[in-house]
């Protein structure tokens, strides 16, 4: 049972409970009231009997007296005797009933009512029995004496009367109390059992309540995942339309590339590859990464994409390009991208590069290790004044160059062990020499895994053959002067 | 060490990445008094690319202060990350404290 019903029907159980518990004792209570007072009223009841007895006990004693009195004859005399016997057993009877009944007041009366029929006994009675009958003054006494004795008895009968009253006063209180009582339980089990079901109708208010507010975070979620999804596509998309473009095929070189993207959701980033020719069988490689993820990274890598094109346009070397593409990406307050292009002279198995933040690039030349190309400056979209320099690098024919984004080498955290993971790969895979070779390292390094981040890798390979080569050289000037310059600062 | 009180040393550890951009912000803050700056990224093993932005900006701005700035880096793999980033190239980085204090009160002319 949960705990929030709990307090409720332990308290409200509690609260029945001491109300059966009160009526019981308010049941017996009343019964033994009403027992009291009934036999209190049959004590009453016997009591003002035998107070008619005495009374009568009395005035036939008087009587007897008086008959004998007026011509004494002593068969008158019965009356009296009866009365002198009945008399005093009538009292203590009455005595003992109304010491039962508790009633000091009458008790003191009823001695009161015996020391006067005494004296009247003694006062009256006798002298007027004996030979020689006292003065008339002793009728005169002896009226006094019956007078009081009548009164005494007759103060008893209104003390009995008064307690009979009293006594039904009382049952009738202590039924009317326990009637109230009854009533209050009745009235406290109805509050409570109220209380109760309010309580009970409050939670489950509130458990419905808490169910829709469970159901719309499930809908609300639903939805932020259908919006995230939906972003997710638009950036798979742009990213795609950017990345899956089809390589030139120029002569003398093969180029090849891959895209793998992010496992994680939403990690989407801002990697591109680019290969065009330029004028003069040169050829633009172009490769880079926009901080951050998403759609607005999708967007700022088609942007950057497009002005190291436009700047290649107007100066094909590397190190001005990325100044150029610097310039403007801080014009734009663009994110920091960090990038690599390079010129590609196929004829002269030459080439320059620049590189702005990005990992190096990686060299395979036939008969020799893998290598890594000097690291670049920072990347673009951080300071004005930063200087990218272009670098030459005169290869041979069959030489693989292997431009790659972070995610080639990040997959751990160890970069160290990802350098070389990735030099071990391309050297594999140019073994192997496949038709994609991009397509090959990057297997060689995931296997069938997804990686956290995008991976891009972009490769070129100079052609093998020396023959023909020269008949294709068309020397553009410009290439030879660009690469290996130190360019100025913008 | 009379240099270090106008050199100031900012110092971070451990691998930096994008959860901890907040602190960095904090830590990567010139001090007014500061005639040249001390990063000590000694203990630090890796940087996720937020957090090499972070840190790309802060030496971007205390170059753009004229407040000569050194960077001590000891974690072979995190050297290669700034390599990559082409801090090494902008910026003086050093293995050893003493040379990058000696350079730093050389450039700050204590």
């Amino acid at each position: 049972m949960p705990r929030r019903i709990r307090g409720p029907l332990v308290l409200t159980l509690a609260l029945m409970a001491l109300v059966v518990a009160g009526l019981v004792v308010a049941g017996l209570f009343v019964r033994s009231v009403v027992a009291s007072s009934f036999r209190n009223a049959e004590s009453v009841r016997v009591a003002r009997i035998l107070v008619a007895g005495v009374v009568r006990q009395q005035l036939d004693e008087e009587t007897g007296i008086r008959g004998y009195e007026a011509d004494r004859n002593r068969i008158l005399l019965q009356p009296y005797y009866e009365g002198r016997v009945g008399l005093p057993r009538s009292r203590g009877r009455l005595l003992r009933v109304l010491e039962r009944l508790r009633m000091d007041e009458a008790l003191a009366i009823l001695q009161d009512a015996g020391r006067t029929n005494r004296r009247w006994l003694e006062e009256v009675a006798l002298p007027l029995l004996a030979p020689r009958p006292g003065p008339a003054s002793l009728e005169l006494r002896g009226k006094a004496l019956v007078d009081r004795f009548r009164t005494d008895m007759a103060s008893i009968e209104m003390l009995l009367a008064r307690r009979e009253a009293a006594s039904d006063v009382r049952a009738q209180r202590a039924i009317l109390l326990v009637g109230f009582f009854a009533f209050g339980a009745a009235a406290a089990v109805i509050v409570a059992a109220l209380l109760f079901t309010i309580q009970q109708y409050r939670l489950s208010m509130r458990l419905e309540q808490e169910r829709e507010k469970a159901e719309a975070e499930r809908r609300r979620s639903s939805e932020i995942r259908a919006a995230f999804e939906a972003e997710k596509r638009i950036a798979e998309t742009l990213q795609g339309a950017f990345v899956q473009n089809v390589l030139p095929e120029p002569a003398m070189l093969r180029l090849g590339a891959t895209f793998l993207p992010a496992a994680e959701e939403g990690k989407i980033g801002g990697d591109w590859y680019d290969a065009f020719e330029l004028p003069g069988g040169r050829v633009l490689l172009a490769i880079g990464d926009v901080a951050g993820h998403g759609i607005d990274a999708a967007v700022a890598m088609n942007a950057t994409r497009q002005l190291v094109m436009s700047c290649a346009l107007i100066d094909p070397r590397p190190g001005p390009v990325l100044e150029r593409v610097n310039a403007e990406l801080l014009r734009n307050q663009s994110p920091m991208v960090t990038a690599i292009a390079a010129l590609v002279d196929a004829g002269m198995c030459e080439f320059a590069y620049a590189s702005a933040g990005h990992p190096p690039a990686v060299l395979l030349e036939p008969g020799r290790d893998a290598r890594f190309l000097e690291v670049g400056s920072l990347p673009l979209g951080v300071l004005g004044s930063a200087v990218y320099e272009t670098h030459r690098v005169r290869s041979v024919p069959g030489a693989l160059l292997v431009l790659y984004t972070d995610g080639a080498i990040e997959h751990s955290r160890d970069v160290v062990a990802g350098e070389e993971l990735l030099l071990a790969a391309v050297e594999s895979a140019a073994q192997a020499s496949p038709t994609n070779i991009a397509a090959a390292i990057r297997r060689r390094i995931f296997d069938d895994r997804k990686p956290t981040d995008d991976v891009a890798i972009l490769t070129l390979r100079f052609a093998e053959r020396t023959e023909g080569r020269a008949a294709i050289l068309k020397q553009d000037s410009q290439t030879t002067v660009a690469a290996g310059m130190r360019t100025e600062r913008t | 060490m009379n240099e270090s009180k106008t050199i100031e040393t900012i110092r971070l550890a451990g691998e930096l990445e994008i959860g901890r951009k907040r602190e960095m912000r904090d830590a990567l803050a010139l001090s007014e008094n500061a005639r040249a700056v001390l990063l000590d990224l000694s203990d630090v093993t890796y940087a996720d690319s937020t957090a090499l932005t972070e840190l790309l900006r802060f030496c971007a701005a205390a170059q753009g202060a004229d407040t000569p700035i050194a960077i001590l880096i000891a974690a072979p793999q995190f050297l290669r990350l700034v390599q990559y980033a082409g801090l090494a190239t902008a910026f003086r980085i050093f293995r050893d404290r003493g040379d990058a204090l000696h350079y730093l009160s050389e450039c700050a002319g204590l």
